[in-house]
């Protein structure tokens, strides 16, 4: 397991974000890209269909039941590049909430603002959130305000012009860069008036309290869970 | 403080003089008229109101409305319809708003691509013109968007800054197959418990001429008066907007019966019960009288 360096410990607590660049390699990235693209034109028809139904938001799309659909969603959870961070962050007590498998349309109005996911109170939250195509800058990419994560910090306004927000940093990058942020922290996707789409995976963590574990969540996948330390993080064992 | 019902209906029965198409609950023999609305007004404090149309898009249609504006002058504004498939929608929206306290018109449908992933070239959307002529004219623009139509508002925004438009109902904009009529002969609009309008027409606060509509809870709410299932989607809208861009409305006449028009009055006390003073009435009137240009009464 490859556990962050001082520097990265330091940036994580100062900043509340950390970059891999490089974090998916090139060969598993392809394989992603043809897997997200297969399942993203497969499920649109069903997307469509509940947006126009009222049922769903137009402005982003995720595949559904991802881990159902392809192991590589499973393999991105636990993946040597930047699993070791969210281990030590987490004093090796790491479960999973949840994948995004997710794909924004560009347009004038991204389809979220400025926002903390969690209140301090909250047992940590952390995101990795995984490009899988290049996200180049004012076209769609994540950004953070760095340090909003501490409790003292702010405070913040949701800004309505996602550009107004003090401090902000961007983080446009190469398809396989995986961002690692503090969700106490305030993020947004930046609105993309190009005419590519953002596509990522959005993969979301917690440190573990009793409370949180829900053996039911991720039982469907119990077959693909074959060590302790996985099986955990699924949160299939105590 | 003005207190302003900033959207609701009235109708009278047909007649040569009062065309109107009927419907099941608007059957040519049942009135809702403006002297009735100016009752519930009167006994609830309510000073001015928007009569929005209903009974049909053509001239003649809105003889009525056109009626009660020339009638009581300094209390109401009105908010008309277009055609759909007027190809030249400029002459009937002069036509209507000449001098008659006719001030804008209600789009239900925007028209334009269906995916959200196809290239978007506002100019092919099908009511360009109408929001082109409303940004000549500044007429306001009072939406009730489909859900399928959600994602091509950012681009009319984009494109005409400049016009005053009005979300209505919260936002919502409704599902295909989702709307029916209650047994209280109310409308009712089935809704997602997630409501995607947080990630579409919630976001279109970074538009400043947009205001939003506190009302309709009755057609989304799954709880009785005063909606509290309802409570979380009003904080957002208030996160989002602020006090300044919401306006309170009744949706008159399909309340009368269930919760009544009194009972609307308190609505924004119940769902926003911290808001200070001057937000309260800002909500409650006076936001509508600065963007919607109410008139003093006389």
């Amino acid at each position: 397991m490859i556990r962050p360096t001082a520097a990265q410990t330091a940036q994580w607590e100062e900043k509340g974000y950390l970059v891999f660049e490089n974090a998916i390699p090139a060969d598993e990235l392809k394989r992603l890209q043809t897997v997200f693209d297969h399942w993203a034109e497969k499920c649109k028809p069903a997307w469509l269909d509940r947006v126009e139904a009222g049922e769903a938001a137009a402005s982003f799309y995720d595949i559904p039941d991802p881990f159902d659909k392809d192991e590589i969603f499973v393999d991105l959870i636990d993946h040597p590049s930047y699993y070791g961070s969210l281990m030590a962050f987490t004093d090796d007590e790491l479960i999973l909430l949840g994948p995004q498998v997710r794909t924004v349309p560009p347009g004038p109005v991204c389809y979220t603002g400025w926002h903390p996911d969690v209140p301090h109170s909250n047992p940590l939250h952390i995101k990795v959130q995984i490009y899988v195509n290049d996200v180049d800058p004012k076209a769609g990419e994540f950004a953070y305000v760095p340090g909003s994560h501490k409790p003292n910090a702010g405070p913040y306004s949701k800004a309505q012009r996602l550009e107004a927000m003090p401090g902000h940093k961007r983080f446009p990058g190469k398809a396989g860069t995986a961002i690692m942020f503090n969700s106490y922290g305030w993020h947004t996707a930046m609105d993309n008036p190009t005419d590519t789409p953002r596509k990522s995976l959005i993969l979301i963590y917690e440190k573990r309290v009793p409370e949180r574990v829900d053996p039911k969540r991720f039982a469907s996948i119990a077959h693909l869970c074959t060590t302790s330390e996985r099986r955990k993080l699924f949160s299939l064992e105590e | 403080m003005t207190r302003i019902d900033s959207h609701l209906h009235v109708f009278a029965k047909v007649s040569p003089e009062f065309p109107r198409e009927t419907t099941s609950v608007c059957p040519a023999d049942r009135e809702e008229t403006a002297e009735k609305l100016l009752g519930e007004m009167e006994a609830n404090g309510i000073d001015q109101a928007m009569l929005v149309q209903i009974g049909g898009d053509s001239i003649e249609h809105h003889a009525y409305l056109l009626h009660c504006l020339k009638t009581y002058p300094d209390r109401f504004l009105g908010i008309g319809l277009i055609p759909p498939d007027l190809s030249e929608p400029e002459a009937h929206m002069d036509t209507l708003t000449d001098g008659t306290g006719m001030i804008g018109f209600r789009l239900s449908s925007v028209g334009g691509p269906r995916d959200p992933f196809d290239q978007i070239k506002v100019k092919e959307i099908k009511t360009y013109r109408v929001w082109k002529h409303a940004a000549e004219r500044d007429y306001v623009l009072w939406l009730y968007p489909r859900a399928v139509d959600a994602h091509l508002l950012p681009y009319l925004m984009e494109t005409f800054p400049q016009v005053r438009v009005v979300l209505n109902h919260l936002g919502l904009c409704p599902g295909k197959g989702k709307f029916s009529w209650d047994a209280k002969g109310r409308p009712r609009i089935e809704t997602a418990e997630y409501n995607p309008a947080f990630h579409t027409t919630h976001r279109l606060a970074c538009f400043e001429n947009v205001m939003v509509h506190v009302s309709g809870q009755y057609a989304f709410s799954n709880e009785a008066y005063p909606y509290p299932d309802l409570d979380r989607w009003h904080q957002r809208l208030l996160d989002h907007y602020g006090a300044k861009r919401l306006m309170w409305a009744t949706d008159f006449p399909w309340i009368l019966e269930d919760p009544g028009y009194g009972q609307l009055t308190n609505i924004i006390d119940r769902l926003l019960p911290d808001l200070p003073k001057g937000e309260y009435d800002d909500i409650m009137g006076e936001n509508a009288k600065r963007f919607l240009r109410f008139p003093d009464r006389l």
